[in-house]
């Protein structure tokens, strides 16, 4: 029987290789300077739910009060210095045991070399480890964004269809594609 | 199982008054199957829920037939930047099943319920993959089935696969913002 050959698409989600030298890591107050250069910037910002940030006393809050709590937050980082950044929820009552939806945000000057699709596979990779229960990562991605739109497909996540006037976002209503990622997705293939 | 002449179908607010129909359907397994609730096992949870849940809702009537209850339909309106959408759900007493009484209530909810609930503009409706015969009704009601969510949710203890079916206002021409 030939023995099956490595599928590099699912080595990598195993291994959580990455092509550059991106790593993931907690954010500290001490990353606030870093933090400022995306959070700042209106093309980061376009389809998030929040403004861009104005001062530094608005970013060390949010590190100290959203990030460092947060069920599943890290910075994406190049040569350890953060340039973006990744997370995972934690969803209640009823379907806490299955979902976790993920959003990530990164530094424009670094868009369009793979390396949020690398952190969004690394990050899927490490909360289906580091949560046994979880069955499904989910992501909403906005029908305009479709550089996002982008790096979800390159991450293996499945298009699952258009949600018409799904939320509002800074005052309008917005149509968004939902992903999702299962753990099951991440088991390598098996040859018969 | 004759069809229900619809003229005969109606939907309307829950009041005490209904607490023994309510129970008669509220009670059976197979009406509550797919909704996240269990079966009523006494008549005074019909009373406490009718009082305590149905009235206070934001959107919650009884399905009647000839002006009693045999069922509900339910619009739940999200907040903040949810506001945008509700879920809609919907049951049944299994005597009145594939005679049309569903889909006609669920119609005559629609042409309600985004004049009521001013901010709504996406209804949204999620359907076990298996359930045929709700998927006919939100089908036949005007709504497009956008997707399937895989392993969307536990119920009851089991991983639901479910579609996701939706109706905007401005499908229905409900002039609204």
């Amino acid at each position: 029987m030939e023995i099956p050959r490595p599928d590099p698409e699912r080595e990598s989600h195993a291994a959580a290789v990455s092509p550059a030298d991106i790593t993931l890591r907690p954010l500290s107050i001490d990353d606030v300077d870093d933090f400022m250069v995306w959070a700042t910037d209106a093309n980061v910002t376009r389809f998030c739910t929040w403004e861009p940030y104005k001062s530094r006393d608005e970013a060390v809050s949010f590190i100290t009060n959203v990030a460092a709590p947060h069920p599943w937050f890290r910075a994406i980082c190049l040569g350890d210095r953060p340039i973006g950044a990744v997370s995972v929820t934690r969803n209640s009552g009823g379907d806490r045991c299955r979902a976790g939806e993920m959003g990530y945000v990164l530094a424009h000057g670094h868009w369009g070399k793979g390396i949020a699709t690398a952190a969004v596979k690394m990050a899927a990779a490490a909360v289906f480890r580091e949560r046994p229960e979880l069955e499904r990562v989910e992501a909403l991605v906005d029908v305009e964004n479709v550089a996002s739109l982008r790096v979800l497909e390159k991450a293996g996540f499945t298009r699952e269809g258009t949600l018409r006037k799904y939320v509002v976002l800074k005052g309008k209503s917005r149509d968004m594609v939902m992903f999702s990622l299962l753990s099951t997705d991440l088991l390598p293939l098996r040859h018969q | 199982m004759e069809p229900i002449d619809s003229e005969r179908i109606t939907v309307r607010p829950f009041e005490p008054a209904d607490a023994d129909d309510y129970f008669s359907w509220a009670s059976d397994d197979r009406v509550v199957r797919n909704l996240r609730r269990t079966p009523l096992t006494a008549r005074d949870q019909a009373l406490a829920t009718i009082i305590d849940v149905c009235i206070p809702h934001p959107w919650r009537r009884s399905i009647c037939v000839d002006g009693r209850s045999v069922g509900f339909v339910s619009v739940n309106p999200g907040s903040g930047d949810h506001r945008c959408r509700a879920d809609i759900s919907y049951a049944l007493a299994t005597d009145f099943w594939g005679r049309g009484v569903a889909t006609a209530a669920v119609k005559l909810a629609v042409a309600r319920v985004f004049g009521d609930l001013g901010e709504v503009l996406r209804l949204q409706a999620f359907v076990d993959v298996g359930n045929r015969a709700s998927q006919r009704v939100l089908e036949k009601a005007g709504f497009q089935r956008e997707g399937m969510l895989r392993k969307y949710t536990y119920l009851k203890g089991e991983l639901k696969d479910l579609y996701l079916y939706s109706l905007l206002s401005a499908d229905t021409g409900t002039n609204s913002n």
